[in-house]
């Protein structure tokens, strides 16, 4: 099987890898870098559970393959914010609205929140849909998870101004 | 913040473990490496009804990827899965841990196939020859019964009937003014969480097994691989990590479990396994299945005079831990809130060539609700009536309770209702949701060409089941407090409720306390998390643990100040001497006056600061609750929209509100599933049809209402001291009912009288009824 040599960037660290062509990026990120964070829900990008920024952009990497990222810069929900600092605006609205349960769905959902209120500071109750219309939560409802992204909303417009 | 009296217990606290989750530190089965780790991929049955001729795994062992292969010959003696609610006349049918001689359903583990890593182990999959000769296969649990269709496992595929009886149904059904005569079926799905099924087994010859299993009943687990391999209480620990849901679905012993310790002994190296999708799919238990012949009488007034129902439960290819409960409660709680002096019923219980199903959130409470709920509303319907009316002339009134109900099972004891206000409960959803005005409503809507509905699903749910719980409360010469549980947290977030009940007893502030579970050598006895009884059972151990641990706190800090215990107050984590405010001593030093290596005070015996308890309910409470539900169907397409949902809901006292709140508005995005979406599907041959979440739909956020509104009646029960019922599974009960109300009474007199209302078949029920005909005749 062939190997490919990869170069990226993950939440600022840049990394050198020769990973075999198969391997997922997710993988990639679980298994090679220890980011658990990244979660697999389903394997064939459905659920959203694995989802990251990739070069600024949601991506699943359960259905990428890790060769395909070379050169990309990559977020996942470890880089967010760093250990030593406060929650980000969007962790803590999810803490205080109660928008997880078990959490394994949230770190998808946090990334595809952060992408939203980027290009929608003041998002509509539909455009909230469709960010979140990519994932599955089983334990919610997602009530308390449309309630956290539009605190967010708030708390990141006010902190801009 | 607190419930307006400073006290934790009924607060709206933020969850403890939140922050953890949400900076992606979550240690979830699959999140574990160890040293040395190889991976497990398990091969499974492509046939759902086959014999095995024979396993060649020649050409897989001679592959240098391959380190191990275990199959049915590497068993002298198979271990088989429990059945632990079995009746004396259930036939045996127990599933082996792998096939030996037959296959009896799709995705059944045949083989398990170690390598370094998972992609080759998946890849060595295609080298295991497995000679199946393919049988004919059943699924249809009606056809299973028939005398020439294919029998699963000897003699018939009937493993047991239930039968009930109370009063005189047929005497009475003979007199009665109306009969309704209907078959009301609910449908295969599953609890489905985001996270599948993973163990990691690892074995040394000093401490025996060690088994990381993202289980909801550790201790269980533990229990059932001692049987499974022989092993003494030492010989194996079993850890829970943090898991990804479980809604019922992970709470017994797997085959995995017991194939993973076998072979991580044999090669000497821990072994992980993690699920996939399209394995959860056919090897994860499923639920529900079952259909209800009903014959109701009843009066002008539409009280219901007796009922007759012939229920069957499509159970799978084998019998699992807890397979009588989706049958027993389906039948014996089909009444719910309701009166009813005559009643017959029998439950027969059939294995198909389908996975095997085992309870999940709600088991058997579903398709009761659902029945019972579509029983009245066709009453009323038919007499011309107020559904709350009809109701509220067939309930239970609260000074009837206790009820004994009469039924019962080998695990749950005889059916008592504990204590609540069914009629006030209706009430008061009937108000939130303003029921009286959506007729008008309706009207409006309908001239409009809109067909909007709403309809009530009531129900009365069995919570707190025992047997037991054990909690421990441990106060560290720091001050800190340790709680230890034998429930185990799938996601409802008993790090913080059971804190709150600890904060409460022993006051002390929520940061100061540590809540600890899932791991059988830190908490020794211990059943788990399932059947909404963490909080009352759970929750009521760990109270009397902090008690316990309180007076033995006050008895020594009585030595250290020389006073009487019974003069000792605590608060904010210190004792005080009432009346002499100066003389005080905090838990911190009563903890550290009892620490070893010093002497202890006066007249104190033994060392720590320590006490379990470990509560055994005199037998379980009853929540319920009223679900209303608002829905429009497209008359053109049958398409549902789930507009609002108002659940007034009596859990006894509540905990923590905001956590209770989740735990509703997320079990009514698994009933909306249920009632829209949800249905695992199997072609005529056994091949499963939809095994993925591109076929089998899991609600998102466009389809469950953005308005989940939840109300709470706290009324406690008296069988523990914190008056708790339980909330976890509720949601999901109500809901289905709920909304098939809602849709019949939007397309009325459409009939519907089975879930998943998928749009063809509401559909096809506009077009029976005419509906859709007019609507088309006054368009064109």
């Amino acid at each position: 099987m062939s190997t490919h040599t990869i170069r990226v960037t993950v939440n600022g660290t840049e990394h050198e890898a020769e990973v075999p062509a198969r391997l997922t990026l997710a993988d990639f990120l679980r298994e090679r870098l220890d980011l658990t964070a990244t979660h697999l829900g389903c394997e064939h990008g459905v659920c959203g559970a694995c989802t990251i920024l990739l070069d600024g952009e949601t991506a699943r990497s359960c259905i990428m393959l890790a060769a395909q990222a070379d050169g990309s810069e990559i977020t996942t929900l470890e880089g967010v914010v760093a250990e030593d600092e406060d929650l980000h605006p969007v962790q803590q609205a999810f803490w205080d609205r109660h928008g997880l349960q078990c959490g394994f769905c949230t770190p998808g959902i946090i990334m595809s929140t952060l992408e939203l209120l980027r290009e929608h500071p003041e998002p509509t109750r539909e455009q909230i849909d469709d960010a979140l219309g990519g994932h599955l939560c089983r334990c919610t409802g997602y009530v308390k998870i449309v309630e956290a992204v539009e605190q967010a909303a708030g708390e990141l417009r006010r902190s801009r101004a | 913040m607190s419930a307006g009296d400073g006290r934790p217990f009924g607060a709206p606290l933020k969850r403890k473990e939140d922050p953890r989750l949400l900076r992606g530190r979550g240690k979830y089965i699959s999140d574990i490496k160890l040293h040395g780790m190889l991976h497990a991929a398990v091969v499974r049955s492509p046939h759902p009804h086959a014999e095995i001729r024979g396993i060649d795994t020649a050409v897989l062992l001679a592959d240098p990827r391959c380190m191990a292969v275990l199959t049915a010959a590497d068993f002298e003696d198979m271990p088989e899965l429990v059945c632990i609610d079995a009746e004396e006349t259930t036939l045996p049918f127990l599933q082996p841990a792998l096939a030996r001689d037959k296959v009896r359903y799709v995705g059944e583990p045949v083989a398990v196939i170690v390598a370094e890593d998972r992609y080759d182990a998946e890849d060595l999959m295609t080298l295991l020859e497995v000679d199946y000769a393919p049988l004919p296969a059943v699924v249809d649990p009606e056809r299973a019964l028939e005398p020439d269709a294919p029998i699963l496992h000897f003699q018939s595929n009937l493993t047991d009937t239930l039968h009930y009886s109370d009063g005189d149904a047929a005497g009475a059904l003979a007199s009665a003014p109306h009969v309704l005569r209907e078959r009301f079926a609910t449908q295969r799905y599953a609890g489905m969480p985001m996270e599948t099924r993973g163990v990691i087994a690892a074995y040394e010859e000093r401490s025996g097994f060690t088994l990381y299993s993202s289980t909801q009943v550790p201790n269980g687990v533990k229990t059932n691989l001692q049987t499974a391999l022989g092993l003494p209480e030492n010989g194996i620990r079993v850890i829970a990590p943090d898991l990804g849901g479980g809604f019922g679905v992970k709470l017994q012993i797997y085959p995995e479990e017991i194939l993973l310790c076998r072979i991580a002994q044999r090669v000497k190296r821990p072994v992980k396994w993690i699920e996939d999708r399209w394995e959860h799919f056919v090897s994860t238990t499923h639920g529900r299945e079952q259909f209800h012949d009903v014959e109701v009488g009843y009066d002008d007034e539409g009280r219901i005079l007796a009922i007759r129902d012939d229920c069957v439960t499509n159970t799978g290819a084998y019998l699992q831990s807890l397979t009588m409960v989706e049958p027993f409660i389906g039948v014996c709680m089909l009444t719910g809130p309701y009166h009813l002096e005559n009643f017959e019923a029998t439950a027969k219980v059939v294995m198909t060539n389908k996975t095997p199903m085992n309870p999940f959130r709600g088991v058997g409470h579903v398709q009761a609700a659902f029945t019972m709920e579509r029983i009245i509303d066709s009453v009323a319907a038919d007499l011309g009536l107020d559904p709350v009316q009809v109701r509220l002339r067939n309930m239970i009134q609260p000074e009837q309770l206790p009820l004994n109900r009469k039924f019962g099972n080998v695990l749950a004891g005889t059916i008592v209702y504990d204590s609540g206000d069914y009629p006030t409960c209706l009430k008061k959803a009937a108000a939130l949701a303003g029921h009286a005005d959506f007729a008008d409503e309706q009207e409006q809507a309908r001239a409009e060409g809109r067909y909007i509905g709403m309809g009530i699903g009531c129900f009365v749910e069995e919570t707190g089941l025992g047997p037991y719980e054990s909690g421990t409360v441990r106060v560290e010469p720091s001050g800190k407090v340790t709680v230890l549980t034998g429930a185990c947290s799938s996601g409802q977030g008993h790090a913080t409720t059971l804190a709150q009940i600890a904060a409460d007893e022993l006051s002390v502030d929520m940061d100061d306390i540590q809540v600890l579970h899932g791991d059988t050598d830190l908490v020794r006895f211990g059943v788990g998390t399932y059947a909404s009884r963490t909080a009352a059972v759970g929750g009521t151990a760990v109270r009397q643990a902090a008690g316990k641990a309180k007076d033995r706190a006050a008895f020594i800090a009585g030595q250290l100040l020389e006073v009487d215990p019974v003069d000792l107050e605590l608060r904010d984590g210190a004792f005080t001497v009432a009346g002499s405010p100066g003389a005080s001593v905090s838990l911190a030093d009563v903890a550290s006056a009892v620490a070893p290596g010093s002497p202890l005070p006066e007249a104190v015996a033994d060392y720590g600061l320590e006490a379990t308890d470990v509560f055994h309910p005199k037998t379980n409470t009853f929540a319920y609750g009223v679900h209303v539900a608002t829905v429009e169907v497209d008359i053109e397409t049958g398409v549902v929209k789930h507009l609002r949902h108002v659940v007034v809901n009596d859990s006894g006292r509540v905990i923590n509100p905001l956590i209770l709140e989740g735990q509703v508005q997320g079990g009514v995005a698994l009933g909306v599933g249920g009632a829209l979406l949800e249905e695992i599907l199997y072609d005529d041959d056994g091949q499963p049809r939809n095994p993925n979440f591109m076929d089998y739909l899991v609600p998102g956020v466009e389809n469950v209402s953005p308005e989940i509104v939840v109300e709470h009646m706290e009324i406690p029960t008296p069988l523990n001291p914190d008056g708790i019922k339980g909330g976890g599974e509720g949601g999901a009960v109500g809901a289905p009912a709920a909304i098939a109300n809602a849709v019949a009474n939007a397309i009325r007199p459409a009939r519907i009288a089975a879930t998943p209302l998928f749009p063809a078949r509401v559909h096809e029920a506009i077009v029976a009824a005419g509906l859709g005909a007019t609507v088309e005749g006054t368009k064109s």
